[in-house]
């Protein structure tokens, strides 16, 4: 089996026990369970959306919990101010973010690394203080609650039904993975690329930088979106606090951690620094050390993430054995 | 009007102290290119050991003793965590947040979550403008100008500062010459780390002292070092005062989150127009 196929075969592995994990939960009677696999997957978006940008435009951003904000309050407020019911809601939330990004991007990718990094966390933090300002609107620090409206009212779906709120989740999350496989093997993915690899190089063979990158910052802005929509639908709650520079550095955390310029990557990281942050905190009260000082040690040991240790064993597996291949012909062609 | 002055001489006294924290901060990103996310939280170290310290030995022994221990702390640092992932500016952004989670914490654990203030060493007023202004603030201000002058003196005349000059300007001459470069580097860290731990020792008596604070200053301080050009120290210097000075008299008719989202506003334009700083060519 080819290293390609192997790593399809994880891909297929995660989104099968991601989709099973309900009915195993259930059996199991840890159905508790279940809501912390829905925030992490929700909070891999916002992972992805860092992803997309470092690991396959080399662009570091910042400031993605601008857009992670942006989708959140577009439900939150489209749902208690507009009344609006929960699909409407929803796209309004990624609207928002999107528009947000569109325009954002506009500005940022017109520079690069340092710069950029800096630029995207002025924007979010812009925005972030006119948030925590605006406190009859967004409700700033306290922020906004409100009671979810049915998914499906003819079918009785219901969020406070912890699976079918489960399977809203996956399923969205689901559609973004995909259509992010997808992009990184279009055209459009193939141009990020050599936008990374050789910016010079991409433009004298025609490619237009300055829009790949503005592309990539809006899609990306789009993913931290969909994630902030369904956050504030999962908590039925939006707040201001989730805007903070903070918790965009926490998503280069998790990305990095995982392993970016993978697909699953973000996901992997995620997950592993959410559960052990669950696991660890129900044991040491100041487990914010322990978390600080296993980030540490992942990025000094594996530094390209979860995810790039995996593939070192699979691409060396190959390797050894087209090695062996070819010490075989060589010792045929001796004879 | 009063409240104007007052504001403004608040902004000047923040300023020198936040340029001195910038300095260090930008000393370390020029030299070893990396982005230091836990700068701010070296700031309230600063401040929380000033406290810890003064309150035994009294205010004065801590001023000294604060800079020196972080001056230790920079090293320690630097050989942990710095040193084995530099190969990459993306994994030192998440090793120094690991960093700042870490310091956040243990200080929360150990000092405790509650605020807490600190009684100025020198006590009065004296009238300043036609208002009674606080002794100890100007003596801040006074000293953080001198800490500034002191650091620039060091990298013009002596041998080390010279070395550390050296290598910002062209690493690999600088290693063909026999510098120490690994060292120089090393220092470097431990002496920005220094800065921004005594920059927190000097402000300790006139802000609160939590776990906090450095979640705050970090955004101030890189503000300083984009807003003056990446590089230019004098222009940090000249940005974080006019920066403060700037937020100080908004917030004397507006409310200070008002002044912060105009001194962003400010920063994204300096950042588009001029990237290399707003005193690009005026020195160097």
């Amino acid at each position: 089996m080819t290293a390609q196929r192997l790593k399809w075969l994880g891909v297929a592995a995660v989104a099968a026990g991601l989709g099973l994990a309900p009915v195993l939960l259930k059996f199991f009677g840890g159905l508790f369970w279940i809501n912390v696999i829905a925030e992490i997957l929700i909070w891999s978006l916002l992972a992805a959306s860092v992803n997309l940008l470092l690991g396959y435009v080399g662009l570091l951003s910042f400031g993605q919990a601008l857009y992670f904000g942006f989708g959140m309050y577009g439900v939150a407020i489209g749902i208690s101010q507009f009344g609006l019911g929960l699909w409407p809601a929803f796209f309004l939330g990624i609207a928002a973010a999107t528009a947000m990004a569109a325009v954002a991007g506009a500005i940022a990718v017109r520079l690069t690394w340092h710069y950029f990094a800096i630029i995207t966390v002025v924007f979010s933090l812009i925005f972030y203080f006119v948030a925590m300002s605006a406190k009859s609107i967004t409700g700033g620090d306290d922020g906004l609650s409100f009671s979810a409206p049915p998914l499906w009212k003819a079918a009785g779906w219901l969020l406070t039904d912890r699976t079918v709120q489960y399977y809203f989740i996956y399923l969205v999350c689901a559609a973004c993975f995909t259509g992010m496989a997808f992009l990184i093997a279009s055209p459009l993915g193939m141009r990020f690329n050599a936008v990374r690899d050789n910016e010079q190089r991409a433009s004298l063979i025609g490619i237009n930088v300055y829009y790949t990158r503005w592309i990539a910052f809006v899609i990306s802005g789009l993913l931290a979106g969909v994630g902030g929509a369904l956050f504030a639908l999962f908590g039925r709650y939006a707040s201001a606090s989730y805007m903070f520079y903070h918790v965009s550095g926490e998503a280069v955390v998790w990305a990095i951690v995982g392993g970016i310029g993978s697909l699953l990557g973000p996901l992997v990281g995620t997950a592993l620094l959410i559960l052990f942050r669950e696991l660890v905190s129900g044991l040491w009260e100041n487990y914010l050390i322990a978390v600080g000082a296993f980030v540490i040690l992942v990025v000094m040991f594996a530094p390209r993430g979860i995810v790039g240790i995996f593939s070192d064993l699979v691409e060396g597996r190959d390797r050894r054995k087209a090695d062996a291949r070819a010490a075989l012909r060589n010792l045929a062609e001796a004879e | 009007m009063d409240l104007v002055i007052a504001l403004t001489i608040n902004g000047l006294v923040w300023g020198l102290i936040v340029a001195l924290i910038a300095l260090g901060l930008s000393i370390i990103f020029g030299l070893l290119d990396i982005i230091n996310v836990a700068h701010g939280d070296f700031f309230m170290v600063g401040t929380v050991l000033a406290l810890v310290i003064a309150g035994t030995t009294g205010f004065w022994i801590a001023l000294v003793l604060v800079p020196l221990l972080g001056l230790a702390m920079g090293l320690v640092v630097e050989r942990l965590i710095i040193r084995p992932t530099i190969s990459a500016a993306s994994l030192t952004i998440v090793t120094t947040f690991g960093l700042s989670m870490i310091l956040q914490e243990t200080v929360r654990a150990t000092f405790g979550a509650q605020p807490r203030r600190m009684a100025a060493p020198i006590q009065g007023t004296i009238p300043l403008f036609g208002l009674e202004y606080d002794v100890y603030r100007l003596f801040a201000a006074a000293f953080a100008a001198l800490c500034i002058v002191a650091f620039f003196l060091f990298l013009s005349r002596t041998t080390l500062g010279t070395w550390i000059r050296a290598v910002r300007q062209d690493r690999e001459t600088a290693t063909a010459l026999g510098i120490p470069v690994v060292r120089v580097c090393a220092f470097t860290f431990g002496l920005g780390t220094a800065m921004a731990l005594l920059g927190g020792a000097i402000a300790a008596p006139i802000t609160t002292v939590e776990f906090r604070t450095g979640v705050d200053i970090l955004p101030v301080s890189f503000m300083a070092v984009v807003i003056g050009g990446l590089g230019n120290l004098k222009g940090t210097v000249a940005a974080a005062v006019l920066l403060a000075v700037l937020e100080g008299l908004i917030s004397s008719f507006a409310d200070p989150t008002l002044a912060r989202i105009t001194s962003l506003a400010v920063m994204c334009m300096v950042l588009l127009v001029k990237p290399r700083g707003l005193f690009a060519g005026a020195t160097r």
